[in-house]
């Protein structure tokens, strides 16, 4: 064991997505044995394949350093945890928008959306084929514990805990306000509504990225509060489920913005293991 | 046994056909189907009806955009009179949104998607066929309600209650409230004869505050003696409204105890999902032991209550989900429990896509969930969503009779073999799904044996059967505790590793 992890710990602390990678394959396989998700076995592969083969060309023809596939992963991962698909065409059109988007849409370098956010978001409108199930994971303090543990360790490493909390926080508060305060359910509706599975991993995994969040502290702050307000609105005004996913679509054309008002370094994945430190990556 | 529409099983592009065992031969239905060879799957034996669950209601809910019709079916079992409903609605119902429906489209829809028993017969691997015959199952009636007569404007104005509107439609008189404040309505409720829980003031007031109006009903007793109805009749209302919900607060603000919801659901595009609840699939096609079928309103309250408790209490069970457009020629259950919805009773739901000559502007698909809730599990209303998952989906369960006849051919002593084996498995799968003690059931198992030659018999393996405590086991809340646990283990594991790393040597 001591063995295993003096190799592991090295490995994981040379790039914090191969952490990431670890965890969402480990709540993947979580679905799979316990929730019985073991039917959705070809939409997996499906979205996993086509993220890795897109990006794969887009190594070899935009010359993206071969490390990226482990960012592509991620995103199939992702997608995996969170859309569903009437068929695997659907699935692959998903993947294709979310790696491509990642290419094209860029502004300074930067690539603006969250691709595996750009992927769901688009497959849900252009297709009509596809869908998020907010319910999947159940809701319970529970998963607090799972996502929470599972995630601090990786956002200390990255250094987007402020985006997690900014977010978390302010929508807590929003729907504290309203839920309790205003229309005076009891706080077991409240807990109910915030131990959501979804909105968990979409707070720890999603929002989180660290390529896509604004460069500067202080942006980061106010974008992911944005984002919390959003998503507070389009659940209690328009009434859509998993809000969160399309708040986070709407704000992130304006992240260049953010950048521009706030400048700070942009992040970096893949950090020297006996490097300085930098500003984005407090632990490293 | 009604036969379900011929166009629909002699379609032979059987959306989820079972896989046929080496010498498994499906029951052929007598006279002129059994002529056309057909790939109709098993027979439905008996089905496990909502009429199993004590304290149960049914909802028939039909959302197309942001047109929503309910359907409400309660179990009322007591006086009539003493009936009365409250249910939060978003909006102020006009006249022509409510109506009041027959009670037997309920067991219509209940019988064609209730989960259902199947049987196989397999054939005698030393001659060549064999025939089978089918059984059938009835259901029970439900049971009625009554009223008294509603009351005074001034006493509502004074509490703050405004009446709407104000309805007589079939044998119910039904208002239309909204007030001001939950103590005002809760008081205006109780003094007109409405049975309000003392604890409702906690729900009424978050209703009142999102800006829900109260429907209100109840029965008069001389109307519904001249319409010669003995049991209450099902409401539907009708509303546009962004909310796709169902307000089960209210429902269990005088209850602890636990409530059977059945929901059949109709949208154009697919399955109806929870929003803020899981929505889990019902353990399906299990192969069971033969003696089951006498027992099989036993076994499926008690699968049902095991999948319940396993999958943690906080769940929706998905029973049953199918395309049932009515100009569509695929198959519309396999098997039948009863016959699919045609196209008056789709319209007596609210279905108002479907043409009279059946011809649906759009598809019709069906959904069928069981929700059981209590106060303690389902803080929260019930949140719906319309998916675009059309993919099929019934409760089912299998028996399997074995071949008769000769078995004594090389062919036969391994079909026998193989029965054993198939057997052990049945066994145990009831145990894992019911919880049943079978420790009994050994014989069902050994009595293939003695069709076998003694070297056969000599050749097998010895039967464990599993012994199981009723209810338990592993839910994903347990498992989700050990991966929580391991997931904090590891991140201090990478601290400290990490921290001893950076000190120096």
């Amino acid at each position: 064991m001591p063995d295993m992890l003096r190799h592991l710990v090295p490995f994981i602390r040379r790039d914090a997505r191969h952490a990431q990678v670890l965890l969402l394959a480990t709540l993947l396989g979580y679905g799979l044995l316990v929730m019985h998700w073991s039917a959705e076995l070809p939409r997996y592969a499906v979205l996993l394949g086509t993220c890795l083969a897109m990006q794969t060309v887009a190594v070899v023809v935009l010359r993206m350093p071969w490390s990226s596939l482990k960012s592509a992963l991620i995103t199939g991962l992702g997608l995996s945890l969170l859309l569903h698909v009437g068929s695997l065409l659907t699935a692959a059109l998903a993947a294709v928008i979310a790696i491509g988007g990642k290419c094209v849409l860029r502004d300074r370098g930067k690539h603006i959306f969250n691709p595996g956010n750009l992927g769901i978001v688009l497959a849900i409108l252009l297709t009509g084929d596809a869908w998020i199930s907010p319910g999947q994971w159940g809701s319970g303090a529970l998963l607090l514990v799972l996502f929470g543990s599972l995630a601090t360790m990786l956002l200390l490493r990255v250094g987007r805990v402020d985006v997690a909390l900014g977010f978390l926080g302010t929508f807590a508060m929003l729907q504290y306000t309203r839920t309790v305060l205003y229309l005076g359910w009891g706080m077991d509706v409240l807990v109910h509504q915030l131990m959501n599975g979804s909105l968990l991993l979409f707070t720890f995994f999603m929002i989180t990225d660290p390529k896509t969040t604004p460069n500067a502290p202080r942006a980061r702050l106010a974008w992911s509060m944005l984002v919390a307000l959003v998503a507070f609105l389009l659940t209690e005004k328009v009434r859509i489920q998993a809000a969160p996913i399309w708040a986070l679509f709407l704000v992130s054309a304006s992240t260049p913005l953010f950048d521009r008002m706030w400048k700070a370094a942009r992040f970096e994945w893949s950090i020297p293991l006996h490097g300085t430190s930098s500003t984005t990556t407090p632990l490293a | 046994m009604v036969d379900p529409p011929a166009r629909n099983i002699l379609n032979n592009n059987t959306p989820r056909m079972m896989k046929l065992h080496r010498n498994l031969l499906p029951v052929l239905v007598a006279g002129s189907l059994a002529q056309q060879g057909l790939a109709f799957c098993g027979f439905y034996v008996a089905k496990a009806d909502a009429t199993l669950f004590n304290d149960r209601s049914e909802i028939i809910l039909v959302r197309d955009g942001q047109r929503t019709t309910i359907t409400m079916s309660n179990d009322f079992k007591g006086d009539v009179r003493d009936f009365a409903m409250v249910v939060p609605v978003p909006t102020v119902l006009r006249e022509q949104d409510i109506r009041v429906v027959d009670r037997s489209l309920f067991d219509q829809l209940d019988a064609y998607s209730a989960p259902r028993l199947v049987e196989y017969y397999d054939a005698n691997p030393c001659q060549r066929w064999d025939y089978a015959v089918m059984d059938e199952l009835d259901r029970a009636p439900m049971a009625g309600a009554a009223m008294k007569e509603v009351r005074e404007e001034q006493s509502a104005r004074s509490r703050g209650v405004t009446i709407e509107a104000r309805y007589s439609i079939g044998e119910y008189d039904i208002l239309i409230l909204s007030a001001k404040e939950s103590e005002g309505l809760k008081d205006w409720l109780i003094e007109n004869g409405y049975r309000i829980p003392a604890t409702a003031n906690e729900v009424l007031d978050p209703y009142i505050k999102d800006h829900l109006k109260f429907f209100v009903v109840k029965v008069d007793l001389e109307r519904m003696q001249d319409m010669g109805f003995e049991f209450l009749r099902p409401i539907q209302v009708s509303f546009e409204s962004d909310r796709f919900m169902l307000p089960i607060r209210l429902g269990m603000a005088n209850s602890k105890g636990e409530q059977d919801m059945i929901v059949y659901a109709f949208t154009r595009t697919g399955r109806v999902e929870c929003a803020n609840y899981r929505t889990v699939d019902l353990p399906t096609d299990r192969h069971i032991p033969l003696y089951v079928k006498d027992r099989f309103g036993e076994f499926y309250r008690d699968l049902f209550k095991r999948h319940y408790e396993r999958e943690g209490r906080h769940i929706v069970t998905l029973e049953y989900a199918w395309n049932v457009t009515p100009s569509w020629n695929g198959v519309k259950c396999d098997p039948c429990v009863g016959p699919p919805p045609l196209t008056a009773q789709l319209t007596q739901a609210g279905v108002d896509w479907v043409g009279p000559n059946g011809g649906a502007n759009g598809n019709v698909f069906f959904t069928r969930l069981h929700v059981r809730y209590a106060r303690a599990d389902f803080p929260q209303d019930l949140l719906f969503q319309v998916t675009p998952d059309q993919q099929q989906f019934q409760g089912r369960y299998i028996l399997t009779h074995p071949a008769q006849g000769d078995l004594s051919c090389s062919a036969g002593q391994d079909y026998l073999e193989d029965l054993y084996y198939r057997r052990k498995k049945e066994v145990d799968e009831l145990a894992t799904l019911t919880g049943w003690n079978t420790w009994d059931d050994r014989r069902y198992i050994d009595e293939v044996k003695g069709r076998m030659t003694p070297e056969r018999r000599n050749g097998l393996d010895a039967p464990v059967i599993p012994f199981r405590r009723p209810g338990g086991g592993q839910g994903p809340g347990s498992m989700l505790w050990l991966i929580g646990l391991a997931a904090l283990v590891f991140g201090a594991a990478v601290h400290i590793a990490a921290r001893s790393r950076a000190l120096p040597g």
